[in-house]
């Protein structure tokens, strides 16, 4: 309800003790560079309203102007404390470029920030770095039946290389196998254009909530059922490259 | 104010540049040769050889003189066993930690070496701008390169010479990175430009996309172990397989010179010879194809992670001295489908390039802006031995990325975290860069603790971690142990140790002392000379060819005054002390005669 008001919050400048909006990078009274605060969004960095049909090329050139302003090449005679700033704030934006660059990451990201992706930041207590979920979660009901196509023929030509088959028949094989999931992936993100178009456009109208969260929720289901596919189509590529699956140069016997 | 520098720490030859009215130059000796060969040589008194006279020391006392020490940057004495059996020095140190080279009776690690170098080249850049006339002539302060493909232990072996030689290293920065910035400067547009750069032993491939004065890496990958040195081992093989493998080091290291100079031949010219027999441009292509077959599958990847089609990049360019090898162009050129730029001095573009950033960190200059990646994946290893990735490969730095970490155990206050860089699923196939301990987490029941630890990769792209316990809102503190690197009281150790042993600062100050008396004795005589009463003199006291014998010394010792060779400055002052021995005495005579004349006008 929140998310997306237009009452910037306030941040206070740590050399001055003046405040600035949350969006801005230099302090307006005393024009040093800001520490990055813990309010804002990769969006409001880049001054950008929260949709998630973004320009490349107007990505990239704001991109390019934020860097000349703040990049740690322009501190280095500056004191400590702006130069940690400076090194905060570059590496704020060139993660927050990375993020926005991609259109998946873009709307991975606008799910995180609105609150709408499940799981939440916590990761498999007891055990550090568990991040891999997305390629242990249950097979998304709308791709049951590519999934287990996909896994037969995939035991099946496990099953033949160890009976040597020759590499290019299976690479064949292999091939054919990616198809239909291929196919899915070219329908899903003509899906996911569509989701954006109606997320950017209820933006637009400055829609409650209540008719947001439909959107968020059906975004939130392409893209885990997208992450998906595309670990899918790395198994095969795995498959394709193990040992033994590349040639007869490389086959260890 | 003190000077800045941008140096290319080379495998095989190092040079340093700066900038002049926006304009790099490299710093040449008076003969007008801008590289130092990166080789140091220890004589048994202790004096430290650097450049071309360590390297003539390579055929008279190989086993204490080393080259190539840029490739024992950074590694452990594990990675390097298998490379060390051409060389002519010992390369030792403990298992699992870092390498140690000795010379004589003293052992270096590849940090010193290299500090001997960056001195050399620190001295060489003083003895430069005193020679113009400038008041400061200190340089303090350097931009390095490294090969993009550096890893963070490299990047922080390198850092750590530049601090052991007394420099104040502003950046390290990537050589193709440092090269594009040196072609960029006459030529400002826009476009997509692949940087390969195939030096001694290191390959990079850097792909750019440069906008508004903007140089911004979209992608890279390399070989640190693959260069011109690999080309020289084969013909080196091929040449002792044919004379007998059991050669003194001195011996061996003639092959290497002349195998080198062969290879260089080969570039100009169809055929050469080798071990007295002809060898030909098509036999040479046959025997390396298969090292500059290894460069090509990196320029692929880099063109794939940059999301590019080879016939989408606009401008090749030609980095080291191994991309003058006529077959490198061809199959360079046939892979990006255009022939490649070779207008700047291969050898020399990456110093340019350092002197630029160098002057753009000084000054402020906003004109460009370098924004590189991080050639390398950096993640911490997980149960199962998994590398867990938290900054991938060819992000822009500075980057940052953070992981949460739990309590496995009840009471548990500490974590033990291994950080890593590298590719790989597998832990033990990537390189093992630190290992951290969090301590202090407040004890409280298992998995209830959150700790998030925080990595930073700066503009060098040289790691540091921090860590934060949320619940508490504690911050951590953490003991760093590098794998492969020195901690900092080692380097402090080494700063220190450089100054009380510092032979080559003391053969460095023995030479400016000694130009110092020269310019002196110089400056004595031509005073004399120009003085108004010397035709006088000249015509009345001094002998027949007496005044040719002193012009032509002074000339004699002018034109040695700017070698790097003591002796000779040395004698040819001497030479004219004497031949203005005479002069000097007739003059002060005069000069005495007309004080004490005057005095005597004075008190009558």
């Amino acid at each position: 309800m929140t998310s997306n008001s237009t009452a910037s919050p306030l941040q206070v400048c740590r050399d001055c003790g003046g405040g600035a909006p949350v969006d801005a990078h230099f302090c307006p009274q005393c024009t040093k560079i800001l520490t990055i605060s813990r309010h804002g969004d990769y969006f409001r960095f880049f001054g950008l309203p929260r949709k998630l049909n973004i320009g490349a090329n107007d990505l990239d050139q704001r991109f390019r102007g934020l860097s000349r302003q703040f990049h740690p090449d322009f501190f280095v005679n500056a004191t400590p404390a702006e130069r940690r700033a400076s090194l905060e704030r570059s590496s704020y934006l060139n993660d927050a470029y990375r993020t926005l660059k991609q259109p998946i990451t873009r709307a991975e990201y606008l799910l995180q920030i609105e609150g709408a992706m499940s799981g939440g930041p916590d990761r498999g207590a007891g055990a550090p770095g568990v991040n891999d979920a997305a390629s242990k979660q249950a097979v998304p009901p709308a791709l049951l039946e590519e999934v287990f196509a996909l896994n037969e023929e995939l035991d099946e030509i496990r099953g033949l290389r160890a009976s040597g088959t020759p590499a290019d028949q299976l690479k064949t094989r292999l091939d054919t196998a990616r198809g239909p999931v291929e196919a899915k992936r070219a329908s899903h993100e003509a899906g996911l254009e569509e989701l954006f178009g109606k997320w950017d456009a209820l933006v637009e109208a400055g829609a409650p909530d209540a008719e947001r969260r439909p959107v968020l929720e059906s975004l939130r289901e392409r893209v885990l059922e997208r992450n998906y596919i595309n670990n899918l189509l790395a198994g095969i590529e795995r498959e394709m490259s193990a040992p033994g699956g590349r040639g007869p140069g490389s086959e260890n016997v | 104010m003190s000077k800045v520098v941008g140096i290319d720490l080379g495998t095989t030859n190092s040079l340093v540049a700066y900038v002049k009215d926006g304009v790099p130059l490299v710093i040449r000796d008076r003969s007008g040769d801008g590289l130092v060969p990166s080789v140091v040589s220890a004589a048994e008194d202790g004096t430290i050889y650097v450049g071309r006279e360590a390297q003539r020391r390579l055929l008279t006392d190989a086993a204490r003189t080393v080259y190539s020490v840029k490739r024992f940057m950074g590694r452990g004495l594990d990675d390097v066993r298998g490379e060390a059996s051409l060389l002519p020095f010992r390369v030792g140190g403990d298992a699992g930690g870092v390498v140690r080279i000795g010379l004589g009776a003293r052992e270096f690690t590849p940090p010193e070496i290299s500090a001997f170098i960056l001195r050399d080249l620190k001295h060489r850049a003083e003895a430069f701008f005193a020679e113009q006339g400038e008041i400061d002539n200190e340089v303090d302060r350097a931009v390095i390169t490294v090969p993009a493909y550096f890893n963070d232990a490299q990047r922080t072996a390198t850092r750590d010479a530049g601090r052991i030689a007394g420099l104040d290293v502003m950046r390290i920065i990537n050589e193709p990175t440092a090269a594009s910035l040196a072609y960029g400067l006459d030529k400002r547009h826009s476009g997509l430009i692949a940087v390969y750069d195939l030096g001694g032993g290191t390959f990079d491939i850097s792909i750019l996309r440069v906008e508004d004065g903007v140089f911004q890496v979209l992608s890279t990958g390399g070989d640190t172990h693959l260069g011109g040195d690999d080309i020289d081992l084969l013909l080196m093989h091929k040449v002792l397989a044919e004379v007998g493998w059991s050669q003194t080091a001195e011996k061996v290291q003639e092959i290497r010179k002349a195998v080198i100079a062969a290879k260089w031949d080969l570039s100009e010219r169809q055929e050469t010879a080798i071990n007295g027999a002809r060898y030909t441009r098509a036999d040479f292509e046959t025997l390396i194809r298969p090292i500059v077959d290894r460069t090509l599958e990196p320029c692929r990847q880099a063109l794939k992670d940059a999301g590019l089609e080879p016939s989408q990049i606009d401008e090749v360019v030609l980095v080291g001295g191994s991309t003058r090898i006529p077959l490198v162009r061809r199959l360079v050129g046939e892979l990006f489908g255009r022939t490649p730029h070779s207008e700047l001095n291969p050898d020399e573009v990456v110093a340019l390039g350092a002197a630029v950033q160098a002057d753009i960190l000084s000054t402020g200059n906003r004109e460009m802006l370098l924004l590189d990646v991080t050639p390398l994946s950096l993640g911490i290893e997980t149960m199962g031995g998994v590398m867990s990735k938290i900054i991938m490969r060819n992000s822009t730095i500075p980057a940052t990325g953070s992981e949460m970490f739990t309590t496995a155990a009840d009471h548990q206050t500490a974590v033990d975290i291994h950080v890593l860089q590298g590719e790989r699923e597998l832990v033990a196939d990537n390189r093992s860069l630190a290992r951290f301990r969090l301590r202090g987490i407040p004890p409280m029941p298992a998995g209830l603790a959150r700790v998030q630890v925080q990595f930073q990769i700066d503009a060098n792209g040289i790691l540091s971690v921090t860590a934060h316990e949320l619940r508490t809102d504690i911050e951590q503190t953490i003991e760093v142990k590098p794998s492969y690197g020195l901690t900092d009281d080692e380097v402090e150790r080494m700063l220190l140790d450089s100054f009380e042993h510092a032979e080559a600062d003391f053969a460095a100050r023995l030479l400016i002392e000694e130009r110092n008396e020269a310019e002196s004795v110089i400056q004595a005589t031509e005073k004399t000379m120009r003085a108004p009463e010397f035709a006088e003199i000249a015509k009345k006291d001094l002998a027949r060819g007496e005044l040719p014998r002193i012009e032509a010394a002074l000339a004699e010792l002018k034109a040695v005054i700017g070698r790097d060779d003591r002796d000779v400055i040395h004698d040819k002052t001497h030479a004219l002390n004497e031949a203005t021995h005479h002069l000097a005495e007739v003059a002060m005579n005069r000069s005495v005669q007309a004080a004490l004349s005057g005095r005597n006008v004075n008190e009558i």
